[in-house]
């Protein structure tokens, strides 16, 4: 797994990260699963993510900067060997599928806007978030 | 048209009286003496323009928070025409990404309305309004306030009725004008259809389903809770807006209805309201 967040790391806060989910979207919690794509599978809108980060937020007191998924899995990379012209580029891609272990390989379009960078978070994709702000909450 | 004359027909903050930038702030508005009612809708209108004014200030009035979502609005009376009304709003979090706040109305010291786990995203203000106007008008409320009423009060809005199965279900068609005085409030770049008053052309329908389904008259019923608004997308002027109230759950003393609207197939709000019968009916 990307930057070494472990299973036992995501199973101790999967089960508050999907009751948030749930509660967010308005949705069973029977139809939270791990990997299910919050937007292609659940339905979420750009308001549900903001639902969801602020109560993420609150319940776990970290802090979650806007476009900070997209921010981490860029890394080193500059802006511009990250994208171009609304796309991302192949070593962004690459920098993607390293950061997003846990979305299926195969959610990953061989050509990708970067708008739709969002569709691939799944509901673990959260609670790696959660995991990383916690770490930096606490060091 | 100077920022007094220009800040009337959809606002509903006279003053603030007290603030401190993207934590706390107080204000009035005074009901004009001329309208017939003041739903709770504007009320919490009324409340959220507060929380707009006390983040953009905190902002410098780069951005301003639009309607997102309102965990709980209680309803616990009804503001008369000719009174005042004070608001207070506090803020969990405000920063350039979005404010998070609770508020509440009250007139002549009873409360009227109490918003709770409200969550508004910040958007470019230029893209809705002149930012400069913007501020001179905060100068205006914090200093000797606006001229009290100008607020003409809203015309009902032209419901075309779809499918109606008595106390239970609704759906209509809400025809926005093209054209109307609140559209020079909100906003001056950029009209918008007032989520508030699609909110409350709703809760006037599930009124109706409530009468039938309680066998009771309208107006021994009111509002008394509002949960999990979702205000998805702006309407625009013109459009047809699909509404659809349906009848969820019958309380002790009265019944809960989803309220669900759509502009061309895609979800534009969600909300749940509880109807229930007036303590003094």
């Amino acid at each position: 797994m990307a930057d070494d967040i472990s299973r036992e790391d995501v199973a101790a806060v999967y089960s508050a990260v999907a009751e948030t989910v749930a509660d967010a979207l308005g949705c069973d919690r029977e139809q939270i699963a791990a990997d299910v794509s919050l937007i292609d599978g659940l339905g979420a809108e750009s308001i549900d993510f903001l639902d969801i980060v602020f109560r993420l937020e609150r319940q776990f007191a970290i802090k979650i900067p806007r476009g900070q998924i997209v921010d981490d899995a860029r890394g080193a990379l500059a802006e511009a060997e990250f994208e171009r012209k609304g796309y991302v580029t192949d070593a962004g891609l690459r920098r993607l599928r390293a950061y997003l272990s846990e979305v299926p390989a195969d959610r990953f379009p061989a050509r990708m806007k970067v708008a739709d960078i969002p569709r691939l978070f799944t509901v673990e994709t959260f609670c790696k978030v959660v995991v990383r702000a916690r770490r930096m909450t606490a060091s | 048209m100077n920022t007094i004359d220009r800040y009337r027909t959809f606002a509903f903050v006279d003053r603030i009286t007290e603030i401190e930038p993207g934590r706390r702030a107080r204000g009035c508005f005074t009901v004009p003496a001329t309208l017939h009612e003041f739903p709770a809708c504007l009320v919490a209108e009324a409340i959220g323009q507060l929380a707009a004014w006390l983040a953009m200030a905190f902002d410098d009035f780069r951005h301003r928070p639009v309607a997102a979502l309102a965990g709980e609005a209680r309803v616990l009376g009804v503001a008369a025409p000719g009174h005042v009304i004070h608001l207070t709003v506090d803020a969990d979090c405000c920063d350039r990404d979005r404010v998070a706040y609770s508020g509440r109305a009250q007139m002549r010291d009873a409360p009227l309305l109490e918003l709770r786990r409200c969550l508004g995203a910040m958007l470019p203000l230029a893209e809705f309004d002149d930012p400069e106007a913007v501020r001179a008008h905060f100068a205006t409320l914090t200093g000797p306030g606006a001229q009290p009423g100008g607020f003409p009060g809203c015309p009902p809005p032209h419901l075309e009725t779809i499918a109606h199965t008595a106390g239970t279900r609704l759906r209509a068609v809400l025809h926005v004008p093209t054209d109307a005085p609140f559209f020079a409030d909100h906003f001056p770049r950029r009209p918008v259809f007032p989520a508030t008053l699609l909110l409350d052309a709703q809760i006037r329908l599930a009124l109706d389903l409530a009468a039938e389904a309680l066998a009771a008259p309208v107006a021994t019923l009111l509002p008394s809770r509002i949960t999990g608004l979702k205000q998805r997308a702006f309407i625009a002027p013109g459009q047809r807006v699909e509404i659809d109230v349906e009848q969820r759950a019958a309380l002790t003393d009265g019944v809960t209805f989803s309220l669900r609207s759509a502009v061309d197939g895609k979800r534009t709000s969600s909300a749940s309201v509880e109807i229930v019968r007036r303590a003094d009916a």
